[in-house]
């Protein structure tokens, strides 16, 4: 009983890396139509801007993690302003492919700027804590707590905010938001902006088992876009509580059948699932006009 | 594959001369009704049209008689090449053309990057036999299978007054030489039933008159039935033989075109609104 | 505007372009004499055979985006299956050259063929998706099968040897991977402008247009992807054969974009754009770029470019370099006639 909740505890805090990357996916999806391939990338990149302050400030990491998000923000609204801004009018496809370029790049810059070797990132906070016979560690509650803080906050601003709105309205339809008055170009630049800075909080939570390296959110980008295949790509929602899932089952597979394999397993359990409901566990179906 | 009562009598009512017999036809999006209850029926070598104000359903029934949308109720009877009658609800859309039902689109659709040759070539892809191998080593049977329908498409281009541009991308041509490249596409596979989704849309009335010459052409040298929808009433009643008129998806008249403008209903719903 | 005639597309004499492939094979084969005359670098023929290795797989690829209209992202893995698989049969166990090129392209087709059986069914998409992870999981083979496949440490194989006594050199293998480059060009044109070249134009054209002509997409899109693996698991073969050595980590995502971008960069939909996207991607970096004072040595320099590189074809040229060449030409003839 113990091993389980210690299982769901790590699930929780798994999931909450995941859900983060997950939510800026979607984000970026939802409101400019393109699947962000370089997100863990960007979150790498800046993981390592983050580390670098630490490393020569020797400010505590909590600080530096809302330094690293600030850093986010900034490269996210300028890979907004010059790549994205101008290619609204490209296909799904290319746009995918525009992706993949800007994970050249920042895989190009990242040694560059920051050197080959890996850097260690330190938990927030240390110590840990037993509740019946499971330990968790201060960082872990630390880190489910703020990832769900942040995702309620955004989630609620979705709902109320004028932002919130205009976002939900984008992302429902462009083209009659814009003629609606909203300012399309500057709710996708906050989106990408958004998303970076939740990448790389996901990726600072992540770093400290890690370290922080050029592949370092491979693992977890996989996810986050499966993720969101699992949740659906219709809802704001749906990834993130896929997210999560896929954080538990991770967990549980890891530890009850295989732990080298516990990745592939996964990935094909979720594909399996998404057989069975093709447009995701909360997806609804659309129906194609000819 | 075992038919059920209702199918089977409507195979036994269809007659001799009728090609496409629709019964009961009707599908529902999210609680909406496109279609109600629809039957009507065409014979062979007729012109049939379908008229109707905007989106009384028309090219819904369309996509349902072509299985591209799968009806809720209702049979779609039709006698194929091979003289049998069978019902095509339930089949994939890709096998209707095989039966000798083709249709156009009311977006045109042709292939941008394709020539006007290639493209009406597609028309007859289902005459194709060479294997993989044989194309990609281009052995004599892939050979000789391509030239011949070249020539059939090359011929079919004279037919339409399309041979000089051939050769030329489909992309950037005008609205009115699209609208021919697709129909003469639908004339590759010898077919029993064309379905026209408004072919003189975009046609001035030169091209109109000269439309309607094409399409009894067509009727008389293939031997096929033609069932148009179109908004352009001048010529609807000059070329169809009879009408069916629909309005929100329910039938309101079916007979000759001189019936169908002095029904009260259809010119309340329709005709009445003077937009000519 | 509207006055300037399109030009049809090269559909000319069908002969010309596969002489011109066959010439360029020539061409290319004239390298290895370059080298023993000094002209050439002796390593520059391991950069050209990687990069026509590279476009061989690129012309799988552009089967499937260009021409059918999906993505797969599963490059990496079935080409690195590929290498794997022929260093096993040749090195381990001392099968024929010919046999264990032949099991070593069909093994990967098989499980693309399943793949794509379950994936098809579905929107385009989940094709990218589950080749993406079919790839990640056969990356982990190859690292946890160990006892085939040497983990990490990497498994090597030795040049072919024909027919059972024609044993290859260095610059033989070049010559073979010429040769199968030029038959694939040839088999991809002729594929391409047959009636199933159609078919899959037709389908990425209008699904609606293809299934009211007969098209069965299921069909086709599975033959396209299947075509797209065995290229791939082709080119896997000739570059164990050549390069001798595969690792795991080569086989990433990072490689299957790679092999996008050659076919985005070169010009999608084109066999000429294949070959240039490729020298672009994968030459210009050891080519050019690490020769160049400054920059060349910057570590992670070529990766930006390439990025660069994508971004600035896919926003000024979406259908790739291979049509600045026509649009350079054409400009050069509207300035000549403005100078009249």
């Amino acid at each position: 009983m113990s091993i389980l909740i210690q299982i769901l505890l790590n699930s929780l805090e798994t999931g909450g890396i995941y859900a983060l990357a997950a939510l800026g996916i979607i984000l970026i999806f939802r409101t400019s139509n393109t699947t962000n391939y370089a997100q863990g990338t960007i979150s790498m990149f800046n993981a390592f801007v983050a580390t670098f302050i630490l490393i020569n400030t020797g400010l505590p990491a909590w600080l530096v993690a809302i330094f690293g998000a600030i850093s986010a923000f900034v490269v996210g609204v300028l890979v907004d302003r010059i790549v994205i801004s101008k290619a609204i009018k490209v296909n799904p496809v290319a746009k995918q492919i525009i992706t993949l370029g800007l994970i050249m790049i920042f895989l190009g810059a990242a040694p560059m700027i920051f050197g080959t070797d890996p850097l260690q990132f330190p938990r927030f906070v240390y110590g840990s804590h037993k509740i019946a016979e499971a330990t968790i560690s201060y960082n872990a509650i630390v880190n489910i707590i703020v990832g769900i803080v942040i995702m309620l906050v955004l989630f609620y601003l979705l709902q109320k905010s004028k932002w919130g709105l205009s976002v939900r309205a984008t992302a429902s339809n462009d083209i009659v938001a814009r003629m609606m008055g909203i300012p399309t170009p500057l709710i996708t630049m906050g989106s990408w902006a958004i998303a970076a800075a939740l990448g790389t909080l996901s990726a600072l939570m992540l770093a400290p088992t890690t370290s922080v390296n050029l592949t370092m959110m491979d693992g977890v980008q996989l996810l986050a876009l499966l993720s969101c295949v699992l949740g659906g790509f219709q809802t704001f929602y749906g990834p993130v509580i896929a997210a999560y899932i896929i954080g538990m089952a991770s967990n549980l597979i890891s530890f009850y059948i295989s732990s080298i394999w516990s990745d592939s397993i996964l990935y094909l359990l979720i594909l399996a699932v998404i057989l069975f409901k093709p447009n995701g566990l909360f997806g609804k179906k659309i129906v194609k006009k000819v | 594959m075992a038919l059920n009562s209702n199918e089977i009598n409507g195979i036994d009512t269809m007659g001799k001369d009728t090609i496409l017999k629709i019964e009961d036809l009707s599908i529902a999006f999210g609680g909406l009704k496109a279609v109600d209850s629809l039957s009507f029926d065409i014979k062979e070598k007729e012109i049939f049209g379908l008229i109707g104000p905007n989106g009384a359903g028309k090219t819904t029934v369309f996509n349902c008689i072509t299985q591209f949308y799968k009806p809720d109720r209702g049979t779609v009877i039709f006698r194929n090449n091979k003289n049998e009658v069978e019902n095509l609800v339930g089949k994939k859309p890709h096998e209707i053309i095989k039966k000798g039902l083709v249709r156009t689109f009311q977006n045109v659709e042709l292939i941008k990057e394709l020539s006007v040759v290639d493209n009406v070539l597609v028309g007859c892809h289902i005459e194709f036999e060479a294997s993989i191998i044989s194309q990609i080593l281009k052995l004599p049977k892939a050979r000789k299978e391509e030239a011949k329908y070249r020539e059939k498409a090359e011929e079919v281009l004279k037919h339409m007054g399309l041979y000089n541009i051939k050769d030329h991308l489909v992309a950037g041509q005008p609205y009115g030489v699209l609208k021919r490249i697709e129909l003469a596409r639908t004339l590759m596979c010898e077919p029993k039933l064309i379905i026209l989704d408004e072919p003189a849309a975009g046609l001035n009335d030169t091209e109109t008159i000269a439309l309607i010459e094409m399409v009894r052409e067509i009727k008389d040298k293939f031997n096929c039935s033609i069932l148009l929808v179109e908004h352009d009433m001048r010529f609807v009643t000059d070329l169809c033989d009879r009408i069916c008129a629909i309005s929100f998806g329910k039938l309101l008249a079916i007979g000759t075109p001189q019936e169908i403008q002095a029904n009260e209903q259809v010119q309340a719903a329709y005709l009445g609104k003077g937009d000519e | 505007m509207e006055k300037r005639q399109k030009q049809p597309i090269a559909k000319m004499k069908k002969g010309n372009p596969i002489r011109n492939y066959i010439l360029f094979g020539i061409v290319l084969l004239l390298l290895p004499i370059l080298v023993e005359m000094g002209i050439v670098q002796y390593s520059h023929i391991t950069i050209f055979a990687s990069i026509l290795i590279y476009a061989i797989v690129s012309l799988g690829l552009n089967l499937l985006v260009g021409y059918s209209g999906l993505v797969s992202l599963g490059t990496a893995g079935f080409m690195g299956l590929g290498t794997y698989l022929a260093a096993y049969f040749t090195a381990d166990l001392k099968l024929p050259f010919e046999i264990s090129l032949i099991i070593s392209v069909a093994i990967p087709m098989i499980i693309g063929v399943i793949t794509g059986l379950i994936s098809l069914r579905i929107e385009g998409y989940y094709l990218a998706i589950a080749t993406l992870a079919i790839s990640e999981i056969l990356r982990k083979v190859f690292v946890e099968l160990d006892f085939v496949t040497n983990g990490f440490s990497g498994k090597s194989a030795n040049y072919p040897k024909l027919l059972g006594f024609f044993q290859l050199d260095r610059n033989l293998t070049y010559v073979l991977v010429v040769i199968f480059l030029v038959l694939i060009m040839i088999i991809t044109h002729n594929f391409v402008n047959s009636y199933t070249g159609r078919a899959l134009s037709t389908m990425r054209g209008s699904e609606a247009a293809a299934q009211a002509m007969g098209i069965n997409i299921y069909r086709y899109r599975l033959l396209a992807f299947a075509v797209a693996v065995g290229f791939a698991a082709l080119g896997g073969v000739l570059y164990m054969h050549f390069i001798k050595y595969t690792y795991p980590n080569t086989w990433t995502l990072a490689f299957s974009l790679n092999i996008l971008a050659v076919i985005i960069i070169g010009g999608v939909r084109s066999i000429p754009g294949t070959i240039v996207g490729s020298f672009i991607v994968f030459g210009v970096p050891d080519l050019i770029l690490k020769k160049l004072p400054v920059i060349g040595q910057i570590d992670g320099m070529a990766y930006i470019f390439n990025g660069v590189l994508i971004i600035v074809i896919i926003l000024f040229y979406p259908m790739g370099l291979v049509h600045l060449w026509s649009d350079v030409k054409r400009k050069l003839m509207t300035k000549k006639r403005k100078g009249e």
